[in-house]
């Protein structure tokens, strides 16, 4: 791929980020949260919890998959300067960790929707 | 670079400490080396450095030629920062309380010897990006018959960038150019935008493939670093970000050039000949100006130099 | 042969090294460039943000199991994960924050001023335009949040 491409994933994945993190990270703040938790231990209990996954799921699910790209991606950057003769290495690095991460925390989202 | 006592530089301490970061290529050995300097008012880091080649250390080694900011080759680390040895006055990095100067080789650099770095790496990368005009037809530039027309506006667009004097400042003080020696660095990517720009040129498209890579534009992260210490104002990191729009822009079909500039052509009406007189008001006695014009003397430097 | 070998010598490598330039601000010790404390801090924050990530996938994988996920927040209900939760979230403000100006400045190519016709004291125009008062932006508004952000954790 080339090394635009990549990047253009890196800003695209950045805005999706400021929009779906700001909803993740407002879900625990009692008083804003669509999930109304009393306060905010609350918003950690179970039962909250098991809402999010069930109401929102497509959220977590698109927030997993751009933190997971953006997040990698930056760090391949990284390692790319640290070792640029290891390009085929950390790249295959890069793929491998991005699809297990992935379907890791595909796995839990799928759990809650059919428990 | 921003000197932020432009133009009212004190005194400088009578005398300096010089530490020299020394490197000796045969043993392989690096030290400090400390040197006593005594300063006259706008003394330059490479007078002082001259001063300790010719009254203290025949052996240390430095590159210069100009002396005045304009060759490039003179770039050393002082206090930490990458900067031109003839242009830092002394009293501009030392004062009475602390008048230790340290220098040190560029960094990201190799080192050949004590202050001198080798710039092949470096000037690789900047031929790697073109750095001259392409036409879709080169024999306009090769067989040039006529200039390229261009406006005073679309000069200004280029001219700041096309001051570089490939001094190596911005990448001794990159931190990508730090740890990756593949990074194509802040000189060779602001130039590259320099040429993608230009209205003359038609090689963008190479210039885009070139820049486009892992090491390539990608890489900066506009830390800055590089406008902050270039000498001659070339601003580099404003020219790879505004370099990485073209390419996301080009990458997405959104990016073509506006205008590429014609070759100016025959003039419309040929040149005419005006009679100038010669000025007569500070002549030497008995020379006639019209009469040197007519029959010039060929003066022979060889013969000359032989007679004498 | 030899001789020559002696003669010409070994290039010293000269290069900081990742750790370095990637940790360190002051490595160049110009003034005038808080760009380059940014850069420093988005590289450090965004590591920070990925270990809290890969660290947070596996936990949240407890939600599955009421019993296991009351144990777990249990385990990290102590005052150092508050801390260390209190860390991430500062580092999450002042990543979004300043990607913000680097979406604006590395992808759009704004706020880095116009070519000019340089005049002493050569201050580039990168250096003093939008994207300047935006990194100050940033950086006020980056504490202002953490400091929010601490307010509703600890108090909330
Ligand atoms: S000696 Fe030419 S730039 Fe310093």
């Amino acid at each position: 791929m080339r090394a635009s491409t990549l990047q253009l994933l890196q800003y695209l994945s950045a805005m999706a980020l400021v929009v779906l993190l700001g909803f993740h990270i407002i879900e625990r703040v009692p008083g804003l949260s669509p999930l109304t938790p009393e306060s905010y231990e609350e918003s950690l209990s179970y039962e909250v919890v098991r809402r999010a996954y069930k109401e929102y799921w497509w959220v977590l699910a698109l927030l997993l998959a751009a933190a997971l790209f953006h997040g990698l991606n930056g760090l391949r950057g990284i390692l790319l300067e640290w070792r640029p003769a290891a390009h085929r290495v950390i790249n295959l690095v890069f793929v491998a960790a991005f699809i297990a991460l992935l379907a890791y925390g595909l796995r839990t989202i799928a759990l809650h929707l059919a428990g | 670079m921003a000197e932020k006592e432009w133009g009212r530089l004190p005194e400088p301490p009578r005398e300096v400490v010089l530490r020299v970061k020394r490197y000796d290529p045969e043993r392989g050995r690096t030290w400090w080396q400390e040197y006593r300097v005594p300063t006259y008012r706008g003394m330059t880091v490479l007078d002082a450095l001259l001063w300790v080649k010719e009254n203290a250390d025949p052996s240390l080694s430095m590159r210069y030629s100009c002396r005045m900011g304009v060759c490039g080759s003179c770039g050393v680390v002082v206090n930490g920062v990458p900067r031109l040895a003839c242009q830092t006055q002394i009293a501009a990095v030392a004062s009475r309380e602390n008048p230790v100067v340290t220098v040190e080789p560029l960094h990201n650099h190799p080192v050949v010897r004590d202050l001198v770095t080798d710039f092949t790496a470096f000037f690789e990368k900047h031929r790697r990006i073109i750095p001259h005009i392409v036409r879709r037809d080169m024999r306009e530039v090769e067989e040039a018959e006529y200039e390229f027309l261009m406006t005073p506006d679309e000069h200004l667009s280029i001219y700041q960038y096309s001051l570089c004097i490939m001094c190596g400042l911005c990448y001794s003080a990159c931190p990508v150019a730090a740890s990756d020696p593949e990074y194509l660095g802040p000189q060779a990517l602001a130039q590259a935008y320099r040429f993608i720009v230009d209205v003359r040129d038609e090689g963008y498209d190479r210039r885009i493939a070139i820049v486009d890579t892992e090491h390539g534009c990608h890489r900066c992260h506009f830390a800055a670093t590089c406008s902050a210490v270039c000498p001659k104002d070339v601003d580099p990191a404003a020219a790879i970000q505004r370099l990485r729009r073209i390419v996301f822009l080009r990458r997405l079909g959104l990016w073509r050039k506006r205008k590429v500039a014609p070759l100016a052509g025959p003039l419309e009406k040929p040149l005419r000949r005006i009679r100038a007189e010669y000025p007569r008001h500070n002549l030497v006695e008995g020379a006639d100006p019209e009469r040197q014009a007519r029959e010039p003397v060929d003066i022979d430097f060889r013969e000359e130099w032989l007679r004498e | 042969m030899a001789s020559e070998e002696r003669g010409r010598g070994r290039l010293l490598h000269n290069m900081p090294g990742l750790l370095q330039a990637s940790l360190n601000p002051w490595l160049v010790r110009v003034r005038n460039n808080p760009e380059r404390l940014a850069f420093v801090l988005h590289r450090v924050t965004g590591v920070i943000i990925l270990a809290y990530l890969v660290a947070h996938i596996f936990v949240t994988s407890a939600t599955v199991d009421e019993a296991l996920w009351e144990s777990v927040m249990g385990a990290l209900s102590g005052p150092l994960s508050r801390v260390g939760e209190w860390i991430v979230a500062g580092a999450v403000i002042f990543h979004g924050l300043n990607g913000i100006r680097l979406i604006l400045v590395e992808f759009l190519g704004l706020g880095v001023g116009r070519p000019e016709r340089p005049k002493p004291p050569y201050v580039p125009p990168s250096l003093r335009s939008g994207q300047r008062k935006g990194l100050y932006l940033v950086f006020a508004l980056s504490l202002a949040g953490w400091a929010l952000a601490g307010v509703i954790m600890f108090a909330g």
